[in-house]
């Protein structure tokens, strides 16, 4: 599942008419629209703002690792290196105020361009600031806290903030329509990084299947096995399986075993081991 | 697998630089060998080492390269599940932190958050700590533990540099440990008295199933006999000795097969160990990696270290043993 936090509609618009997402009536303040892969909010501006809004979104929707969380929106470049309506995958984002940095993990091969975000918590025109204030190639107000939040969640691997740059820090406003096209305009690009940061994980095998599990934790209710005990079963399984396609069969046999006693338990994880090993 | 290298950016394409390093010889070096990478200033190097929730085993797939100076703890006690080859004062030190191989048993999974490189090229700071020690008392010192010092030569000329460091100082005796085929890199250099090149050596097998991108048994042989034949003292290291079907004979034509090719009467000295791990590494790695015939072993624990039982591991190491014995004295080899 991928998670898209946006702060105004005007971002979020042509983000949901290209992944074909509907609204979700949800208790709460953020508007959410989701698809088959795809969950996106509307966090409103500010970093704090963004925060909650990834922090609501990956609690509500109990994300998992193989998951990824993009912030996508706009934000203005310092300088003519960066052109209006380049999409830039950032590789460092700093909190102006703390001056605290993040850094996405990025592994996955795109066809962005890259920079260096850095998030304010007020609108800024470059006139107004004193020269060499900003570190940043880009500027924006939700970035660090986005990206923050997220990390509560997700490896730094599946949390990526995407901006395209909208303007030159002017005090001239950007108007919703310009900023729906920018966006728009980018979204293969975004796509194709989503379906790379997706097959990462497919070419890795994984532990246990959530069917190995539950046999897992229902032979060590039946087996009335400690705790020790059960984390050993588990270890095993996972050792078996580094050989095997799948667990022994005999092994859902002791599925229907019920035993009285810990002593007896303890001669059926014997046999059980005998199993696995 | 071809899929899975197109979907990864390639190793290296970024390379964070800690801030105040940036004019550092060594630094500057390195990036230049590297023109297209995209550099990041950071403030610490853990910074982007200790993210959390790293994942260790994507990141191999496409590894990036931290420069930084280590501060505070320089050189470090050899810890007692690593052999000292019977010099007292034995530590070890870490002027680079992980590996460009990616060997399926190596404790630096379990030991480091992330799979991402870093080297220090605050080289004088660790010179002038060695200068220091060897002024009170003789010191034997590793500077491979937590790295292939010499697998990055190519990138960062640290073994090298360390060689000449280390040449001539009597109070000094230094091992640089290696599974790579690199020694073209450091051949220029004349052999030092008191450095041993030590490789580490498994049979092919193992070399095939769990030493992902370390050079074969064949290019490590050959790298061998250069050094020794251009007068360097060399050590062969059998660590880790690995239990799994057919090892017995694995470890037959492994030693048959060094001696073969490799003069016994020039080799320094050999370490046998069998696999051992802190409990909290091997925890870790349980936790993070797939299911694993090596990971996921039912080891035996035993004063919060990992192994196998007594009776597999004696049987282990009673083997490889009596296979070096019929090469080398009995007071060269070593067991762990």
């Amino acid at each position: 599942m991928f998670y898209i936090v946006t702060a105004y509609h005007a971002e979020a618009r042509p983000v949901i008419e290209y992944f074909n997402l509907k609204k979700v009536v949800k208790n709460s303040r953020f508007q959410i629209f989701a698809g088959s892969d795809v969950v996106l909010i509307e966090s409103g501006p500010g970093i704090v703002a963004s925060a909650c809004a990834a922090s609501f979104l990956l609690s509500e929707f109990k994300a998992e690792d193989k998951d990824a969380i993009l912030n996508i929106g706009i934000a203005g470049a310092k300088n003519a290196d960066l052109k209006i309506g380049d999409a830039v995958l950032c590789h460092k984002i700093i909190y102006h105020d703390t001056g605290r940095a993040f850094y996405p993990d990025i592994l996955v091969k795109h066809a962005m361009k890259e920079g260096v975000l850095e998030t304010f918590d007020f609108p800024v025109a470059k006139e107004d600031l004193p020269e060499n204030s900003i570190e940043g190639d880009m500027v924006d107000m939700e970035g660090a806290g986005f990206f923050e939040a997220a990390s509560f969640f997700m490896p730094p691997h599946k949390i990526h903030c995407i901006k395209v740059v909208s303007d030159y820090l002017e005090k001239v406003p950007v108007e919703p329509a310009f900023v729906s096209r920018l966006i728009g305009d980018n979204l293969s690009l975004i796509r194709d990084f989503m379906l790379s940061l997706e097959s990462v994980d497919s070419f890795f095998p994984r532990g246990l299947s959530r069917e190995d599990r539950e046999v897992i934790e229902k032979l060590a209710e039946n087996l009335k096995l400690s705790f020790t005990m059960a984390h050993q079963l588990k270890n095993l399984a996972l050792f078996y399986l580094s050989s095997h396609e799948r667990l022994p069969e005999e092994l859902f046999d002791f599925l229907n075993v019920r035993v009285n006693s810990k002593r007896e338990g303890k001669n059926c994880f014997e046999r059980v081991k005998k199993l696995l090993c | 697998m071809s899929a899975l290298k197109s979907c990864f950016a390639r190793g290296f394409s970024h390379i964070y630089v800690e801030e105040g390093v940036e004019e550092n010889p060594l630094a500057q070096e390195i990036l230049s060998k590297f023109p297209k990478a995209f550099k990041v200033r950071i403030k610490h190097y853990k910074d982007v080492f200790c993210r959390p929730r790293q994942n260790f085993l994507v990141q191999e797939s496409s590894r990036k390269l931290i420069i930084a100076a280590k501060r505070g703890e320089l050189l470090y006690p050899g810890p007692d599940v690593c052999q000292d080859f019977g010099n007292e004062n034995f530590y070890y030190t870490s002027p680079a932190l992980n590996c460009i191989y990616s060997c399926e048993y190596c404790y630096l999974k379990g030991m480091h958050p992330s799979a991402n490189l870093v080297i220090f090229v605050n080289l004088e700071d660790f010179f002038k700590k060695v200068e220091d020690l060897i002024k009170q008392k003789p010191v034997y010192l590793s500077i491979s533990y937590e790295t292939d010092l010499l697998a990055l030569e190519n990138i960062a000329p640290l073994s090298a540099a360390w060689i000449e460091f280390a040449r001539g100082k009597e109070n000094l005796k230094m091992e640089i440990r290696t599974k790579s085929a690199n020694y073209p890199a450091i051949r220029h250099l004349k052999p030092a008295d008191n450095v041993i090149l030590a490789w580490t050596l498994s049979p092919a097998e193992v070399i095939k199933k769990y030493e992902k991108n370390a050079p074969p048994l064949e290019l490590r042989l050959r790298q061998i006999k250069k050094a020794l034949g251009d007068g360097w003292k060399v050590r062969l290291c059998f660590d880790p000795v690995l239990y799994f079907e057919g090892w017995e004979k694995a470890y037959e034509d492994l030693i048959g097969r060094i001696f073969s090719e490799i003069p016994a009467c020039g080799i320094n000295d050999a370490s046998v160990g069998a696999f051992r791990i802190p409990r909290e590494y091997l925890k870790r790695m349980r936790k993070n990696f797939p299911p694993s015939e090596i990971i996921h072993y039912p080891y035996a624990e035993r004063g919060g270290v990992y192994t196998y039982d007594e009776k597999l591991k004696g049987e282990l190491l009673g083997k490889v043993r009596s296979l070096l014995k019929e090469h080398l004295p009995e007071e060269k080899i070593f067991l762990t």
